[in-house]
Formats: structure tokens, sequence, C-alpha cells
């Protein structure tokens, strides 16, 4: 049953990242990993503004106040978020986009934006784990035999609301439309009139932010390091591309069963096998299926 | 002045390093990541054959290379499929998983506390052990790679996968069997690039998993792009100013926990800069792959 509950729960932090992941790529149609590296700034920003309420180890014991502060954090941590993946847009994509570079430079020059920010969060922080506590440690409520804690429940809300969420805007709200328009084509969709930047800029925007969103949230049941993003976002591309591109259904699908089969892994198999088993399901869903399950995008030709 | 003769050993084994994956992204124009898992598995391979057979370090260089080319038939595989991106991603995937395998075998490769009192390589029953010995040694080897490639790549074969780099269906159509030429273009990298790994664990006599992490990949790829993808000699001027790039800045002196990450950025940001706006690096020729 415990194994059940942290399977769901790995999904959901998994859906959380992924969905933010997969709304830029079914838009820009290029792997943007510097967003592992957004999804760390996001928590560490959290850390950042934790740390200015709360002076080490001070423990406020008073629930609602805790909230409130978490809540702040993690508002702050989303416009940090946002920002800095609209800047690595602005700065980065918009002109390698300009030139029609093929997709493979793009990943190149998202895995080094993803190295630096990742390093720089290093320089200032420091390797070491840090943690993200300010109320006492409490026990988790037992769940039909299993343990779950309020951030987790918290996790699982917040993921599923995102889904939910994307998934009407993108089906029913104007900008969804103009997201699916550009994500068809960036010609068309300039023909009728909607700008293909401002909706991508919007895009990153929105993504960043909901990584940054992650980033904290997982930071407050995990321990942050500034490695953390590369692992999740690996995961997140992950369940998204074996779910299938260009689908929401498909990535929350992929992500449960890359928590399934990560918690199943951890339980029977020596630690840190899953990582390898799951990268070994990527490269076959990659070789045999490349669209994902659910997975409806083309590709188009040329 | 050992310690210059250190950086030149260094600047060898990267050259070589760079130059075989050069042949695969730049010549042949396949986006691979997660090189250094071949040089991961030609290291051990010849490491632990030294080490619990006795085997002499010549005979485990030369069949750690092979077992490398072995790893680069079954990353090609899946790689003659895949497009691009997904590519890359494959690839990087694959030697992640090879990484991890060292990483978490430890029954095999002793895991993370690495191997150590790996013999050093000897030549005529002669220990080499002068540091300038080394040093003439790998650059010979080096010189010769280059050569062996450089004539390789002017030969039919090299055009030919200069021609699937530019448009690989034009290729297909001229009815060249472009899935085995990207086989073996794997085959000589992962080859060579095991070699490399090799010439390292007996230089430095010892191995960890994280001297072939997935940064060490990108460490790779950044000589390559810096130098200039599809230029031989880009490959080894690009070795050469990542080794010693960052040698100089130690004499900066800046401490270790400010210089390690520092390092890890200029790589990062360089990347992306050459990318967007230099991609033929410094001697390279072609603009995009």
């Amino acid at each position: 049953m415990q194994l059940l509950l942290n399977s769901i729960i790995s999904s959901c932090v998994i859906l959380h990242i992924g969905l933010s992941f997969s709304i830029i790529y079914y838009s820009t149609r290029f792997f943007h990993l510097a967003h592992g590296a957004v999804y760390t700034v996001g928590a560490y920003t959290g850390l950042c503004v934790l740390n200015y309420f709360v002076s080490d180890s001070q423990i406020i014991p008073d629930t609602s106040t805790q909230i409130c502060i978490y809540g702040a954090s993690a508002f702050i941590a989303m416009i940090i978020a946002g920002i800095v993946g609209a800047l690595i847009d602005r700065v980065f994509y918009k002109p390698l986009r300009k030139r029609k570079a093929p997709n493979f430079i793009f990943l190149l020059a998202s895995f080094g934006i993803f190295i630096f920010l990742q390093n720089f969060i290093a320089l200032i922080y420091g390797n070491q784990v840090q943690s993200l506590r300010i109320g006492p440690i409490r026990e988790g409520y037992s769940l039909m035999g299993a343990v779950i804690t309020p951030i987790q429940i918290f996790v699982i809300m917040s993921s599923m609301s995102i889904f939910v969420f994307l998934s009407i805007v993108i089906k029913y709200c104007k900008i969804g439309k103009a997201i699916r328009a550009v994500a068809d084509s960036h010609i068309s969709a300039s023909i009728v009139g909607i700008d293909p930047e401002k909706i991508i800029l919007f895009v990153f925007i929105l993504g960043s932010a909901l990584a940054g969103l992650s980033g904290v949230l997982v930071s407050l049941e995990t321990n942050l390091e500034p490695s953390m993003g590369f692992g999740v976002l690996l995961k997140g591309i992950v369940a998204a591309i074996i779910g299938g591109i260009g689908s929401f259904p498909g990535v929350l699908l992929g992500a449960l069963v890359i928590g399934v089969v990560e918690n199943l892994a951890i339980s029977f198999l020596p630690s840190g096998c899953e990582d390898a088993i799951v990268l070994v399901i990527l490269v076959l869903f990659l070789m045999f299926r490349p669209q994902g399950i659910l997975g409806k995008r083309e590709e188009r030709a040329g | 002045m050992e310690y210059v003769l250190h950086i030149m050993i260094l600047v060898a084994i990267y050259s070589i390093l760079s130059m075989s994956l050069d042949v695969i992204i730049g010549y042949a124009g396949i986006p691979a990541l997660g090189h250094a898992a071949f040089a991961l598995l030609g290291a051990y391979t010849s490491s632990l054959l030294a080490l619990n057979f006795n085997m002499t370090p010549w005979l485990g260089m030369f069949l750690g290379a092979i077992i490398s080319s072995i790893l680069g038939a079954i990353v090609a595989y899946p790689s003659v499929k895949l497009k691009g991106d997904y590519l890359s991603l494959a690839t990087l995937g694959l030697g992640i998983v090879v990484y991890v395998i060292a990483k978490k075998w430890v029954s095999l490769t002793r895991g993370p506390m690495g191997l150590s009192g790996i013999p050093t390589l000897s030549l005529w029953g002669h220990k080499i052990s002068e540091e300038w010995q080394y040093c003439i040694l790998v650059w010979f080897i080096a010189i010769m790679i280059y050569l062996l490639l450089r004539m390789l790549m002017r030969r039919p074969f090299g055009r030919v996968l200069k021609s699937i780099r530019e448009d690989d269906i034009a290729a297909m159509s001229l009815g060249k069997n472009v899935n085995m030429f990207k086989l073996k273009i794997f085959l000589v990298g992962a080859f060579f690039a095991g070699l490399a790994g090799s010439l390292y664990a007996h230089y430095i006599t010892f191995i960890d998993p994280s001297s072939f992490s997935v940064m060490k990949s990108i460490t790779i790829l950044l000589m390559v792009v810096l130098g200039g993808m599809g230029t031989l000699k880009g490959s080894v001027l690009g070795a050469f100013l990542i080794v010693v790039i960052p040698e100089l800045l130690r004499f900066v002196g800046l401490p270790l926990h400010v210089a390690a990450p520092l390092r890890q950025m200029i790589y990062g940001l360089t990347l992306t800069l050459l990318v967007i706006y230099r991609p033929h690096g410094i001697m390279g020729k072609c603009r995009w792959n």
C-alpha cells in the first residue's frame, strides 16, 4: 500500500515537471533542457525567501503562519522562475529561432544554459544539501496502512489541478487555441494574426513558473541541492515522451508509468538502478514508438 | 616541469577523445552525446584485465577498445533510426545507463570506490615511469591516430560520411547504405574513445565512474565544438584549450568551492554562446550540421 502511495506521489512530482516541460516542447518543438535549471532556481528562490523571513533554525509552530510563508515563497519562486525562463528564451533561443537552427543546436544551447545555471546556484549556495523547513517535523497522516504527509497531499492536489487547468486552457481558452496554432505552424499562426513570439514568450513564462512551483513543492518534502534539476527533468522528459508528446493526458499516463516503475525498482532492486531502468525504457520507446502511447504529433517531413 | 608534462599528456589523451567524437558528430553529423561512456568502458576493461588477470596493458587497451566499439554498435542501433534531438536524448540516456551500471555493479567495478593501482604501460619490458617518457608515448599514439583518421576521412568512406551529414536522405537515394556507414563510424569513434580511456587509466592509475560522467561527455563535446566540428585539427585545438585554460585559472588562486562551479559555468556558457554565435568553432568549416 505504501508502495502504491509512493508511486502516486512520485508520479505527481514527475507530472508536475512533465506538464510544464511538455507545454514548452509542444509549442517550440525542442527540448528545453534548461527547464531543469529553472526548476532548481525556483527551489532555491524559495529557500532564499524562507531564509529572509525566518532566521536559521527558528521554528514557527503556528500552522497558518507557516502556510503564509510557504505560500509567499512559492509565489515569489514562481515569479522569479518565470522571469528566468523568459530571459532564457529571449536571450538565447530567439536568435536561434531567427536563424532556423536545427533542433540539435537548441538542445546543446539548452544544455549549456542548464550547466551554467546549475553551477551558478552551486557557486552561490554551495554544493551541500540544504533543507527548507520552518515548522516542527510532523508525522504524516495514516491512510489505510500507509503514511502520507500534508506536503505530499498538496503535491498531488497541485499536480492534478495544473493538469486540469492546462487541459482546459489549451482546449477552450483563446490563448490555448493560439498556443495550439503556434505549435502547429508558426507561419500559419502569423498569417491569421497571432504573433508566435508573444505566444512562445507566454508559454515560457507559464511553463517556467510552474517549474519553479514544482521546485519549491518538492524541496519542501525533500532537500535541495544544486543538481536536483537534472534527475527530475529527465524523468519528466521520459514521462512526456513515452506518454506522448502533444497530449497532456499522455504526460499523465507517462508519469504514472514512470512513477510506478521507479518505485518498484527502488523497492526491489539495489538503489540507483531506477534511473538506469527509466532511461532504458526511454530508449526503447524512442526506438519503437517515438510518438509515445497517446501521441498525436506527427513529425513534419524535412 | 612535471606539471607541464602532465598537462601535455592530458591534452594528448583528450585530443584522441575529441577526435573520436568529432568523426561521429562533425564528419557524419550524428549528434551523439554520452561519448564518455565509451571511454569508461575501455578504461575499465583494460584496468580490470590488468588488475585481475595480470594482462599486459597493451593487450588490455586493445581489448578495451574492441569492447567499446561493441558498445558503439549497441548505441548505433537505435541511433540510425532516430532524428536530431531524439537521437541526442537516446545517446545521452545510454551514456547515463553505462555510467550508472559502472557505479552500481560494485562486485565488478568497485563502484564509486574506483580501481587503483592500475599498472602503467611498459615498452619492451621497461616500465614507463617518467612523465616525459609517457608524454612522448601518448603524443606518438595521438599523432598516429590523427593521421589514421585523417586518411580515413579523405577516402571515399569519409566523403560518404560528409554527404550523410549534409543530407542523409540524398545519400540514401544515391544508393549508399547510410545505416551501415553510421554504424561503422560509431565503431570507429567508440574504438578510439575506448583507447583513450585506457590510456587515461594506465596513466593516472586510478579510475572511478565519476571520471567519465555526463559532464565529461559535455566537456569532450565542448572541445569538438570549440575547435570546430568536422576538422580533426580543430578537435586537437579544442582539447588543448579546454584542458589548458582552466589550469591557468588555477593560478588565479580562487578557493576550490568557487573554482569548480565557476569552471563548469564557463563550460556551459561557452557551449551555449558558441552554438549560437559561432557554431563552426575556431577552425571549423561547416555551419550547422
